[in-house]
């Protein structure tokens, strides 16, 4: 069931259209300056502690340091926090098997989660999905809520892409990408949505809450500078596409090496900035929490 | 336990005529037309400059809600003694959002068990607007009587509304929130249940607005602006508003033409305006209005107390 908004052709050319190319020598300058100017701030930290630098945290620093001296909420899962995950797994149902809807790719998402964390208890096999244990205990009201939640997310994802222009192989809900740069105490971690293979190498899709701002353009700057250092051979994506759904608003990064070059300087001063108001904690308290884990967790 | 709820024959026929009013005639549906959206966005920004211009620097983006167009579009200073109010919620209030967890529900799964249970569960795991800590604390007897009225809203929209099928797209609580005059204004709103899948030819996305309270004069404005929101986001107007009351099952069905969305586009002009004035830190105008009664700033509002004084002589109002 391929349907979409009346801006999804346009996006999807935005997103196939070629890039900057960025070359292997230009992307392991950005990667050398960046190990340069980020492990002097974070050998700042404890030992043993680790600064994972994700874009909540990029963003967090960015828009409101302040808050990076205050403590963390713990994690709860809830029908907002699971309807990405979801999400993309339903979205990727829709992909490989023709005529699924959202609603019905979530409803067998939410099943096969639920049965594999039945399973789980059970015997060891297959390991469920992150969210499936919480899912699995609730009620029927409230498994009836993450479905909507998820549904409403899946279709917006769905309808925002032209999928039959998209070249295969089209990858949903990849792994995030994790960069530890050599002998430093720092974790750049990434994620995109959608991830094509283009002329150029590869382009991703990012979808956000809310309305783009001033800040925007660095989010999508961020996850192509996480992407390209990960990259390998694949070198950096040509552009990065975000979309903010509730808004109707796209935004595109074509990734060229000055982004990159942008985006690793303010992982310098976004990672400063926890560091410091790390530090700034552990002077009124003794434990340290929050951005920081501990060496190998 | 109370029964659950499921689909029965009698809903049927019902249904699949709530269905009917909500999908139309699906060669009627108007052609998109691709300037549409950029043209009214293009209006607004116009229209609203001035009033953009007059916002001291540093002030946060103007909001533009239903409520909130609603409000100040009766009497500046009654938007202003709302926004002062602490958030209470009333019992309406509780109903308002225990029917619209079960709406959603119906609508994702096609069923629902007891009827309580179910929209309480859905509260533990959702936002916390201290809907759920007013239910909590309700006295057994005042709880009784709202499940017993959740109860008859849930057996409402069970019997009017048939499970739609996956070709129909359905997204619950859609956010809307549209930034104009480069985001220090936004247009937002929750859309209860969208349908229809989104098109780039034909209008094809249905709004349905769910109400548990009263009719209101209000409540066409309410779609209407949601009309208007859909058209600056998706790019393509919905071709269709509906509001339907849980409380008799009645359902209020409109086409969208361009009359729709104009209106929609002066009202927002005309509330937006006022909303910046306001931000602005403007002296508010007191406009008295049948309403009066109801306001938290009528203790101090002069106009408004001689506007109660003078309706309580001419009989009594009541809110409409
Ligand atoms: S009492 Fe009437 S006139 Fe006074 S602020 Fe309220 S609505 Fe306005």
């Amino acid at each position: 069931m391929m349907v979409r908004l009346p801006r999804a052709t346009a996006v999807t050319e935005e997103l196939l259209a070629a890039g900057p190319a960025v070359g292997a020598e230009a992307l392991s300058q950005v990667r050398d300056r960046l190990v340069a100017a980020v492990s002097p701030v974070v050998a700042d930290l404890p030992a043993g502690e680790r600064l994972v630098l994700d874009g909540f945290r990029f963003s967090t620093a960015l828009r409101h340091p302040e808050r990076c001296v205050e403590g963390s909420t713990p994690f709860v899962p809830s029908p907002a926090t699971c309807r990405r995950a979801v999400g993309l797994a339903a979205v990727d149902r829709c992909l490989r098997r023709r005529g699924t809807s959202p609603a019905e790719a979530v409803a067998e998402v939410l099943r096969c989660g639920a049965e594999d964390a039945a399973g789980a208890e059970r015997d060891a096999a297959p390991r469920p999905p992150w969210w499936a244990r919480w899912y699995g205990g609730l009620p029927a009201g409230a498994r009836a809520a993450v479905a909507a939640e998820a549904t409403t997310w899946a279709t917006q994802l769905w309808t925002a892409l032209d999928w039959e222009a998209l070249p295969r192989p089209v990858v949903v809900g990849a792994r995030d990408d994790w960069w530890e740069p050599p002998r430093s105490r720092l974790t750049v971690r990434t994620r995109a949505e959608v991830r094509v293979r283009t002329s150029d190498g590869q382009a991703l899709v990012v979808v956000k809450s809310g309305v783009p701002d001033g800040t925007s353009r660095s989010e999508l700057a961020f996850v192509a500078l996480g992407a390209s250092l990960c990259s390998g051979a694949a070198g950096a994506p040509a552009r990065v596409v975000g979309l903010w759904p509730a808004a109707g608003a796209v935004r595109v990064v074509a990734v060229s090496a000055r982004v990159l070059h942008g985006a690793a300087d303010e992982v310098v001063s976004a990672s400063a900035t926890w560091v410091d108001a790390h530090l700034e904690r552990a002077d009124g308290r003794s434990r340290p929490e929050q951005a920081l884990s501990s060496t190998g967790t | 336990m109370r029964s659950s709820l499921a689909r029965h024959p009698a809903g049927r026929s019902r249904g699949d005529t709530l269905l009917a009013r909500l999908r139309g005639d699906a060669g009627s549906r108007p052609a998109v037309d691709p300037g549409l959206a950029g043209g009214l966005r293009d209006w607004l920004e116009d229209e609203l400059s001035e009033a953009v211009a007059g916002l001291p620097d540093g002030t946060g983006p103007v909001r533009v809600t239903k409520d909130a167009l609603d409000q100040v579009l009766v009497c500046e200073a009654h938007f202003l003694s709302e926004r002062r109010q602490p958030r209470q919620v009333t019992t309406e209030m509780a109903r308002g959002t225990l029917v619209d967890l079960l709406f959603r529900q119906w609508v994702t799964t096609g069923a629902m068990g007891d009827a309580w249970e179910d929209a309480v569960c859905a509260l533990r795991v959702g936002r916390d607007d201290g809907v759920l800590g007013f239910v909590e604390q309700l006295a057994p007897d005042a709880r009784a009587r709202l499940a017993a009225e959740v109860e008859e809203h849930a057996a409402r929209i069970a019997e009017c509304w048939p499970i739609l099928a996956p070709s129909w797209m359905a997204r619950t609580q859609e956010r809307l929130d549209v930034p104009l005059a480069g985001g220090r204004i936004r247009l937002a709103g929750v859309v209860d249940l969208a349908i229809g899948a989104p098109s780039a030819g034909q209008a094809s996305v249905c709004i349905v607005e769910v109400k548990s309270g009263r009719r209101r004069l209000e409540h066409r404005g309410d779609v209407h602006l949601y009309a208007l929101l859909e058209t600056l986001r998706s790019g393509a107007p919905p071709f269709r508003v509906a509001t339907f009351y849980t409380a008799d099952g009645e359902i209020d069905v409109e086409p969208v033409g361009r009359d729709v969305l104009l209106g929609a586009l002066h009202r927002v002009v005309a509330g937006t305006t006022k909303l910046c004035r306001m931000a602005a830190g403007a002296e508010p105008d007191r406009t008295p209005n049948p309403l009066c009664g109801w306001c938290p700033g009528l203790a101090d509002c002069v106009p408004g107390r001689r506007q109660v004084e003078d309706s309580t002589h001419t009989g009594p109002v009541t809110r409409p």
